[in-house]
């Protein structure tokens, strides 16, 4: 590919800890061989300088501010590809726990008295304001799929985010299934596409990826309860991320 | 020689052979669990195991297999079927050694798979036949597979300090034969083997309420029955129960590409009726909807439409997908729930 | 038959990698759909039956199941039409004259032309089922002779789209078969009829014994013609459907376009109304 027509790439952050970044950075030899085929012009974790000229917009954050809106309307306008970078993004992440109490009460809890003064909207995954043309899921996102997306959007098609349970990646990497030892696994109702990195390592599924478009929910029900599990502990576990949709938590769980 | 007999002080010595001469797979401990592993120390070698959590298919039949590589511009694709190594499978059960029949029987069927065939050709078996049950989720004695049945290179069967292997191919010969510690079975040993076998009649029973006959007509009865509504109530549609099984093979194919962008691999990778999307057209439509239909679907792929097709039926009595289940599912009841049907 | 032989032997020894398929011509027929004349390596012929699919892929992209819709009397290349729905679809609107694809095939049953000699002949297309059947449309007229008196019936959403205009033309001039059509929605334009496929059905004047009637299109438009078809009193085995379903491997393998005990792709996609009714539920084709 010549170097005139490499795509121009350029990282936003809003609301999020920039972890998602971060595993961008930590890519290593891969990181090297994409600078072939794409110029990261924006990027404040790994560069000083930044341009106002991209193409692809990769946003990391979920929105919670009118300056955010404003903001990432902006770059949406000026970007050919927007990308959500990690669960923030994606699905609101965990920032979509102050949307279950109120504005003010959420303002006070965190700033006191001076919440007052404080500009805050709920918590919304990027998609809610503007439109997004790829979705990397995950917290933080998982680096074999992000590269999966960087080529798909180079080629020029769709990446389709997979709409069966983490089980599915999980069994074929015969690990132990986690119920077995008694943990509260979100693997059955969340959307595999990392292929169960979490519990690989020896931990559960925290949902990070956001729920299946059709979760099994009076089953998960079922099994949670088979386990000992009360619905009020199985909600926390479910809102962990995914409090932007609490409604849809709300329905299928409560 | 048709019997061997090999002293367990010796089993050691032998795997350390085995290992020499062909890659050997073996079922190792894992977190209380069970898995099927490349021995590195054959200390770990575990005889005395409940079915792994997969069965061996990932060896015969890998998760995620190459099908060939290619090149976009210009288009060019590579030599399609990879050559393998020799392999050893050691220390299979009788159940997942019908269930590797039933994939030969599969894959062997026109037009042939001759990615699954060249592998499996490779391939020699070392069974081990269960002397008691791994637990109540296996229904291995109503399918028929919990005595060896052929489809083995070797089967070894325990009775007290030794094993007495049963020869049951060229290739197995060549694992025993020119082994000093292994030596042909005696009148007496054989005679302890069929006490073995005596004893064993005692404890394996029929899981089933009816014989497998009468299973098989309380299907062909039941497409609609309330059971698979039940069932489907409960499935979270996580796909475990086909992943575990040592019969299910579908599979999807998929391009990965490099990051150049124009060379890359197709691949097949394992996939499952359970999943949403399994039978959805590119228009849209899906042609089996609803959780309760790809259960059921499941269960007729074990004891209808193969038996139809292959005069073979698929579940093996393993017991795995009763035991992955977390919605405890059982495949023992509901074949069972289905029964009095067939008595009627 | 000595190209069929060929390319058995290709599927058999590596029946999972395409062969190469050069576009000699594209051409966009509706807004959605976009017919590819295709030619093999070496020129070789496809040697389908009517009805038959083969498996397009271009890699990286993927590998889908799309049907024949030349005549195997069409020879030294065939055709596929292709409608945008997916990934693969959308990159394959892209290509154009002179692209290569990959392609393996053809799989699976196509329509029983053989035992079709002699009998009358009723085509029931809807939509996108006009694609393979203008396979079989093709090879009659190849072989008129052969065959009784023709008719085929065809209807779509709306005018603007109707496949095959100019051919459609030609066969609604021809004497030697019938030919009508219909919309659900007519435009300022159509002058022909208007209303669903199955108004059509019950003014065809046929000897049902002598005839077959062959139905392809949308999964809910079987049901109803196939009910018009059994009241005409068309035995079961004269009724002849193409299912589509979602096949991934062509081999009877993969488990994808099952429905019950049978593979779509090896036993299908064409069946008669007499294997429809023994299935017992997963046939979303098949009258109540």
């Amino acid at each position: 590919m010549k170097k005139q027509s490499k795509p121009k790439l350029a990282f936003f952050d809003f609301t999020d800890c920039e972890g998602c970044q971060l595993q961008f950075a930590n890519m290593g030899e891969t990181l090297l061989e994409l600078l072939d085929l794409v110029d990261i012009v924006s990027f404040r974790e790994i560069m000083s300088e930044s341009a106002e000229d991209y193409d692809i917009a990769f946003i990391e954050g979920s929105i919670t501010t009118d300056n955010d809106v404003l903001r990432v309307k902006k770059i949406r306008e000026k970007a050919k590809i927007l990308v959500a970078l990690g669960s923030c993004a994606a699905i609101g992440g965990v920032n979509g726990v102050k949307n279950r109490s109120s504005l003010d009460a959420a303002k006070a809890i965190v700033y006191g008295d001076k919440g007052r003064a404080i500009n805050s909207i709920k918590a919304m995954p990027v998609k809610e304001v503007v439109h997004v043309d790829y979705t990397i899921n995950g917290c933080p996102v998982y680096l074999p799929e992000v590269v999966s997306v960087v080529k798909c959007l180079l080629m020029g098609k769709p990446y389709i985010v997979p709409d069966y349970p983490v089980c599915v990646e999980c069994k074929m990497n015969e690990n132990v299934c986690r119920y077995e030892k008694d943990q509260e696994c979100m693997g059955t109702v969340t959307r595999a596409g990392c292929n169960s990195w979490c519990i690989n390592n020896g931990n559960r599924c925290y949902g990070c990826r956001g729920l299946l478009d059709n979760p099994a929910a009076e089953a998960q029900k079922d099994i949670l309860n088979k386990y000992g599990l009360k619905i009020e502990d199985v909600l926390k576990h479910f809102t962990l991320y995914n409090d932007s949709m609490g409604e849809k938590y709300d329905q299928e769980f409560k | 020689m048709k019997y061997a007999t090999l002293q367990k002080t010796n089993l050691n010595d032998w795997l350390e052979y085995l290992k020499k001469k062909a890659k050997l797979y073996a079922p190792r401990k894992k977190e209380g669990h069970f898995v099927f592993r490349p021995v590195k120390e054959v200390e770990d070698v575990c005889l005395e195991y409940i079915p792994t959590i997969l069965p061996p298919k990932k060896y015969y039949f890998p998760q995620k297999e190459r099908l060939f590589k290619f090149s976009a511009q210009p288009f060019k694709t590579a030599k399609a079927i990879d050559t393998f190594d020799e392999f050893i499978l050691f220390g299979v059960h009788t159940c997942d050694i019908a269930g590797i029949q039933c994939m030969d029987v599969v894959f062997r069927d026109g037009p042939e798979d001759p990615n699954y065939l060249n592998r499996k050709d490779k391939m020699a078996i070392i069974g081990i036949e269960c002397l008691k049950y791994c637990d109540k989720h296996a229904n291995c004695v109503s399918m028929g597979n919990h005595i060896p049945r052929g489809g083995y290179d070797l089967m070894m069967i325990d009775i007290g300090d030794k094993f007495i292997i049963h020869i049951n191919s060229e290739k197995g010969e060549k694992l025993v034969k020119g082994v000093d510690f292994i030596k042909e079975s005696t009148e007496k040993e054989m005679i302890d083997l069929e006490r073995v076998r005596e004893e064993k009649k005692k404890i394996f029973k029929e899981e089933f309420y009816a014989p497998l006959s009468r299973i098989y007509d309380s299907f062909d009865k039941s497409f609609n029955s309330e059971v698979w509504k039940d069932v489907g109530k409960r499935c979270v549609g996580c796909g475990n129960c086909t992943a575990v099984c040592p019969t299910c093979y579908c599979f999807d194919v998929a391009d990965e590409m490099e990051l150049n962008l124009n060379d890359g691999v197709r691949y097949r990778i394992w996939n499952s009726c359970q999943m949403d999307d399994f039978a959805r057209v590119a228009g849209g439509e899906d042609f089996r909807k609803g959780r309760d239909s790809r259960q059921r679907h499941r269960y007729y792929r074990k004891f209808k439409y193969p038996v139809d097709k292959f005069n073979r039926y698929f579940c093996t009595g393993c017991g795995r997908c009763t035991r992955t289940c977390m919605a405890g599912i059982s495949l023992i009841d509901t074949v069972n729930a289905l029964a009095p049907v067939a008595i009627e | 038959m000595i190209e069929r032989e060929i390319l058995l032997e290709k599927m058999k020894t590596s029946p999972y990698k395409p062969m190469r398929g050069r576009i000699i011509a594209a051409e966009m027929l509706t807004e959605k759909e976009k017919l590819f004349r295709i030619e093999l390596e070496g020129r070789l012929n496809l040697s389908h039956e009517p009805g038959q699919f083969v498996m397009v892929s271009i890699f990286g992209y993927g590998e889908g199941p799309i049907s024949v819709c030349s005549s195997p009397s069409d020879k030294g290349y065939f055709e596929i039409t292709v409608r945008n729905v997916g990934v693969l679809t959308d990159k394959l609107h892209k290509l154009e004259k002179g692209d290569i694809l990959g392609i393996r095939g053809p799989f699976g049953k196509g329509f029983p032309v053989d035992n079709m000699f002699g009998y009358d002949v009723m085509i029931v297309a809807g939509g996108l089922g006009i694609v393979p059947l203008r396979s079989l449309i093709r090879y009659i007229m190849f072989h008129r002779n052969d065959f009784g008196n023709v008719q085929i019936l065809l209807g779509c959403k709306s005018p603007k789209e109707l496949l095959f205009e100019a051919e459609t033309k030609e066969w609604m001039r021809r004497a030697e078969i019938k030919f009508n059509c219909t919309v659900d929605r007519g435009d300022p334009d159509w002058k022909g009829n208007v209303g669903l496929i199955t108004t059509l059905i019950p003014n065809v004047d046929i000897n049902p014994m002598r005839t077959y009637g062959i139905v392809v299109g949308p999964p809910i438009m079987y049901k109803f013609v196939i009910v018009k078809l059994l009241e005409k009193k068309i035995p079961d085995h004269q009724i002849i459907v193409s299912l589509e379903r979602r096949m991934k491997c062509g081999l009877g393998k993969c488990g994808h376009c099952q429905i019950e005990g049978m593979y779509v792709c090896q036993s299908g996609p064409v069946f008669n109304y007499a294997q429809l009714k023994n299935f017992k539920g997963e046939c979303h084709e098949k009258a109540i």
